[in-house]
């Protein structure tokens, strides 16, 4: 089960974001897409998450274009495939509902009306993968309480917990540490290897070289909508391709500069 | 002083009562009719960019002064024998109410619930599709997280549709059966009746009963305004 996107370019309006972009997940690996703020990482995992369609070039599954399936096909692609955002994105519900969201819409209209009812008379408590998802994220003993009651970090992890809880072939995750502490930070990179193990493919957007070079299998340099190289974390850390990869590791390169070239060390690499 | 029972017309307390029903089941009818028709037209409007939104949102923000008497007037135009809907011979009945009412009501619970719905952040929107839900999930997710907003939304249709004289005097003609029961008359307008005709203690304890509703409705909105506020501090 490959997610993939081949040769997109996307933007808005007359801007374009991402130009001729090529990027595959394998299950079991982390990829992480790095580059400065502004580059086109979470329009890339949105263009991944068929949030919308790329203007040229494709998005699969498997080889096969999504956008030509039909609508029942694609839903059932986009439910193998789950996100988190930047921002946790949690409904003002307690916390077991919020991360049993997805396993809830999976489940046909009639299921959904008799456990509404049974929520009703207070007979219902969490499926064993919500409690399982929230234990992963160390919040097992928080499923109760209002979900916008919780901390930035906690809310983070629950939104990561709702995400692993349909168990999905692939994860997608736009700057999910950025706003937290060391602490949440370590507990999510935790929870993110604890995923790939379990065979689950996952893209994480970071312009954190840190968190890149500690969880990546492999990882992807963004620079003003083209990618500019792909490879290993070390290959990319001690000897990248490109100058702007390499102007970028060392703090020196913004979003808006097309000022790199090939890097002077390495001149017939491929990107 | 003549007594409270000696003053009620035919039909005694059958009167007070069936004027609550008749009341009750126009009003909840017509809000429960707009509130079937404005969440998916407010969920529409509000998750969709188009040419002429601002303008949409004045009519309907217009609409919510509309004189009832106008909508009345136009209502029975519309069922009268000569009107459009006249072969349906509806004038004069419950549910030529009905359909006033919900003309009455569906500006207000249009324009509150739209500005509930539009208060929900899309990234609510976001987390709902990408983690599999269908557009109808979208809508549900955020129908849910704008509830207490919808809920005063629908609370304040109420209030315009139960405590309006205007348009039901028109289309529904207030009528009342001979042995008291009432077909067409309600609270409001059988509190114009008893004023005219002097019986102020039965149109005072009309008055009493049509107050009563609506602080009960008032009281119901405050204290899921004060749920939400609790939910969220937990």
């Amino acid at each position: 089960m490959t997610l993939s996107v081949t040769d997109v370019t996307a933007g808005f309006g007359s801007s374009t974001v991402l130009r001729n972009v090529s990027l595959a997940v394998e299950p079991g690996e982390v990829v992480t897409v790095v580059g400065p703020s502004g580059t086109g990482k979470t329009t890339l995992l949105r263009l991944l998450a068929t949030f919308r369609r790329p203007d040229a070039g494709t998005v699969a599954w498997d080889d096969r274009d999504i956008w030509t399936m039909a609508d029942d096909e694609r839903l059932g692609v986009r439910r193998q495939v789950s996100m988190v955002f930047q921002e946790p994105s949690l409904f003002n519900a307690p916390v077991h509902r919020n991360v049993s969201y997805g396993l809830r819409v999976r489940e046909p209209w009639q299921a959904r009306l008799r456990r509404g009812l049974r929520e009703l008379v207070g007979s219902s408590r969490p499926a064993d993968t919500v409690v399982s998802a929230l234990e992963t994220v160390g919040l097992a003993d928080v499923g109760d309480q209002n979900a916008l009651s919780l901390s930035g970090g906690e809310a983070q992890r629950v939104a990561f917990a709702r995400a692993l809880a349909v168990d999905p072939a692939v994860m997608l995750l736009d700057e999910p540490t950025s706003n937290l502490d060391p602490h949440n930070t370590a507990l999510l990179e935790n929870a993110i290897e604890r995923a790939r193990d379990r065979g689950v493919g996952v893209v994480v957007a970071t312009h954190d070289m840190h968190q890149a070079k500690r969880i990546s299998d492999r990882m992807a340099f963004l620079h003003d909508g083209e990618l500019v190289e792909t490879g290993l974390p070390e290959q990319l850390f001690e000897n990248p391709t490109d100058a702007r990869t390499a102007r970028f590791l060392d703090g020196e390169l913004l979003v808006g500069d097309r000022s790199g070239s090939r890097a002077p060390q390495s001149p017939t690499a491929d990107p | 002083m003549i007594p409270l029972q000696a003053q009620l017309p035919d039909g005694g307390w059958t009167y007070v009562v069936s004027i609550v029903a008749v009341s009750l089941y126009v009003s909840l009818t017509a809000v429960g009719l707009s509130t079937l028709f404005s969440l998916p037209v407010a969920l529409g409007i509000g998750f969709t960019d188009f040419r002429g939104k601002r303008l949409v949102t004045a009519v309907v923000n217009t609409g919510m002064g509309f004189p009832s008497v106008v909508v009345g007037l136009l209502v029975l135009i519309l069922l009268s024998n000569s009107g459009p809907l006249g072969s349906l011979d509806l004038a004069f009945t419950p549910r030529a109410m009905i359909l006033s009412q919900f003309v009455l009501a569906t500006p207000v619970l249009l324009s509150v619930s739209l500005s509930a719905v539009e208060g929900v952040d899309q990234s609510v929107r976001d987390a709902a599709y990408a983690m599999g839900g269908t557009r109808v999930d979208v809508g549900l997710a955020v129908i849910k997280e704008a509830r207490f907003g919808i809920i005063t939304a629908i609370l304040a249709g109420f209030g315009r549709a139960i405590s309006e004289v205007g348009s039901i005097l028109i289309v529904g003609g207030n009528i009342v059966y001979s042995d008291g029961q009432s077909y067409t008359r309600t609270l409001t307008t059988a509190i114009t009746v008893e004023a005219r005709q002097g019986r102020y203690e039965v149109g005072l304890v009309l008055g009493v009963i049509l107050l009563a509703l609506v602080l009960a409705v008032n009281g119901l909105g405050s204290w899921l305004r004060n749920q939400d506020r609790g939910e969220r501090s937990v």
